[in-house]
């Protein structure tokens, strides 16, 4: 594994890309994801972190800055410097942008100190785990009226290292008409950022999905994301057992560890079953792409 | 008919030139790459070209899934006689689903030639694996022949995953051709830093296509189409590569474009009189121990490469015939 001291991360090397060619294929994916649906233009929700980031700097890259629309949506404990960072990326892109409070939406439901919320007086007591899966889902709300009012599709920016192990919020952060980095781990979208010209302090701070204050995504998962990417990227893509993991310098526990974590997000990078019933099934025996002639929005 | 037997080239320089049509069809849009395909076989003629070759499905797009019958083709389709009349001085190598007359689907390209069809090939190696999908939707084809050409030379045509068995340009050289082309519709994968065009389906393509080049001493035509559908991006990259293995010819990487490229027919006499591997290959011999292989698969036969202990459960050890088989009979002797 890499470590350099002038690198603003660390990458392990044997998941380093070559970024002219990812770019090349994110540019074409972009731009014909919109034109096989028949849209110009994307909404963004843009949360100041690497990943929505790099997604705004690929999506101008692709389609231009005049075709992406950035949405803010904080809440009230959202760290300032998220809206910060976000704003730079605005300001450097040259897209256009909004803030969209989510404070009332939120609150509006859990209550806050001074009044009960549509919850009831249960929703006083929610867990950060509830009021954040929550938030992330008003933010998807938002983006896709926004979608509406735009006229753009809703671009995703989870990356395949949060998506394999789970650490997103089902049809929340996830939700999207199309996702660019989905197949990057963490480390990679690191090495992109670089590339693409992401304003440095944005790569080099501390991922965090800034649910609350201070929360960061490598001490909630007392994980380091080169280590985690590099065991995804050897059990995952390369097959290997656990036998060989180890071998490789892995503990046998947390291969397992993250194994469980794996294929107990299974449902989430899945579309919901749906009982077969009839002769012809959507996803079970009626096979179609998700655009051909016709499915064009008129 | 062109004779096949190298005496017409003999001393003579004759130069082919091949357009590769690189393009993106769009997915199930059938009558619009229709129109696309007769834009480039006008633009080709236009720059001189004795050959164009379209991609794998360039007619109709890769993802089918349920839409592989709707926009199948019998071959009498009026659709295909307006290609075939748009080669009357040329010819050209497309692809497009065919339904047979039983309603088979297939992943077919056809050679066109002097305003007809003359030659259909039906994909024989249908991926079904990984990001594959095809033998849920089609038929493998049976039959795998060399056609003789205007050009000059035998054309033997692949497509795409038939040019990962080994049998398959081999065959066809034996068979006459001296074009070998690949008509593809390759999904990129396997971005690396490590190789030297950052991605691992190119790498694994070049090196295939430049050793079967070689082996074959024939030239080798590979028309890989670009465009994205669904989470696939096709890679582009087509080549032409000369029977001594060199590349002629590379496009880039993910460019639409309409490419061009001089071969000269001396180029495969010269190097079969120098390297003269399809002069000493052995079908008899082939054909013998495929024979035996097939006979042992099929149980009508004493395995002669099974481990000594299935040997021993399923029938009389026969005389040991591969080293490994003798390694293992040395090393029981020497434990006992």
């Amino acid at each position: 594994m890499t470590t350099t001291t002038t690198e603003p991360f660390e990458l392990p090397v044997e998941l380093a890309i070559d970024t002219d060619v990812a770019r090349r294929v994110i540019g074409e994916f972009i731009r014909s994801q919109l034109r096989q649906a028949g849209f110009e233009r994307t909404v963004i929700a843009l949360s100041g972190g690497i990943d929505s980031a790099l997604v705004a700097y690929l999506v101008v890259e692709a389609i231009g800055a005049a075709n992406l629309h950035a949405v803010l949506m904080p809440y009230r404990s959202s760290a300032p410097t998220s809206r910060a960072d976000a704003e730079t990326v605005v300001a450097s892109l040259g897209c256009s942008s909004e803030v969209v409070e989510i404070t009332p939406m939120v609150d509006g439901y859990f209550g806050t100190e001074s009044a009960t919320g549509a919850a009831g007086r249960e929703g006083l007591g929610a867990s950060s785990l509830r009021r954040g899966n929550f938030a992330a889902r008003m933010r998807m709300a938002i983006a896709y009226d926004r979608s509406v009012t735009f006229g753009g599709l809703v671009v995703g920016t989870g990356n395949k290292t949060e998506s394999l192990i789970g650490y997103t919020t089902l049809f929340g952060d996830s939700a999207c008409a199309f996702n660019p980095i989905g197949d990057l781990y963490k480390s990679q979208v690191r090495q992109m950022a670089v590339a693409v010209g992401v304003p440095d302090a944005i790569v080099r701070k501390a991922p965090s999905a800034d649910l609350w204050p201070g929360q960061t995504d490598e001490g909630e998962g007392e994980f380091s994301y080169p280590v985690l990417d590099r065991l995804l990227f050897w059990r995952i893509d390369k097959r290997r057992s656990v036998d060989e993991m180890v071998a490789l310098g892995f503990s046998a526990e947390m291969v397992e560890r993250v194994d469980r974590m794996v294929a107990g997000a299974e449902f989430k990078r899945q579309v919901p079953p749906i009982a077969k019933l009839g002769p012809r099934t959507t996803g079970v025996d009626y096979l179609y792409p998700r655009r051909r002639p016709g499915s064009k929005r008129g | 008919m062109a004779d096949l037997d190298g005496s017409r080239i003999l001393g003579c320089v004759q130069t082919v030139r091949i357009a590769l049509a690189q393009m993106a069809p769009r997915l199930g849009g059938l009558e619009e790459n229709l129109e696309r395909h007769l834009d480039l076989i006008a633009g080709a003629r236009g720059q001189g070209a004795d050959l164009i070759v379209f991609p794998e499905l360039g007619l109709t797009g890769y993802l089918l899934q349920d839409l592989a019958g709707e926009v199948a083709m019998h071959l009498d389709d009026p659709r295909l006689s307006r290609l075939a009349q748009a080669t009357s001085d040329l010819s050209a190598v497309i692809s497009f689903v065919e339904e047979s007359a039983d309603h088979r689907l297939f992943i077919s390209a056809g050679l066109f030639e002097d305003g007809e069809l003359r030659h259909v090939h039906r994909k024989l190696f249908l991926p079904t694996y990984g990001l594959f999908d095809e033998r849920r939707f089609f038929a493998a084809g049976d039959a795998l022949r060399a056609v003789p050409s205007r050009l000059g030379a035998g054309i033997g045509i692949g497509v795409c995953e038939d040019f990962w068995h080994l049998s398959v340009p081999q065959l066809l050289a034996l068979d006459g051709a001296q074009i070998l082309v690949n008509v593809s519709s390759s999904p990129g994968r396997d971005l690396a830093a490590t190789n030297e065009v950052g991605l691992g389906t190119a790498s694994s393509w070049r090196t295939l296509m430049r050793t079967y080049a070689q082996l074959t001493t024939s030239f080798v035509v590979f028309c890989n189409r670009v465009g994205v559908e669904e989470s696939i991006s096709f890679w582009g990259g087509s080549e032409v590569i000369a029977p001594t293995g060199e590349m002629v010819f590379g496009a880039p990487l993910y460019d639409e474009g309409l490419f061009t490229v001089d071969i000269s027919l001396a180029d495969i006499r010269r190097e079969r009189i120098v390297l003269p591997l399809l002069r000493d290959e052995r079908p008899e011999l082939q054909i013998r121990e495929l024979g035996r292989i097939v006979a042992e698969r099929a149980d009508m036969a004493p395995d002669s490469t099974s481990s000594p202990e299935e040997a021993a459960v399923s029938a009389p050890p026969p005389a040991p015939r591969s080293l490994e088989a003798r390694r293992l009979r040395v090393a029981d002797a020497g434990e006992s």
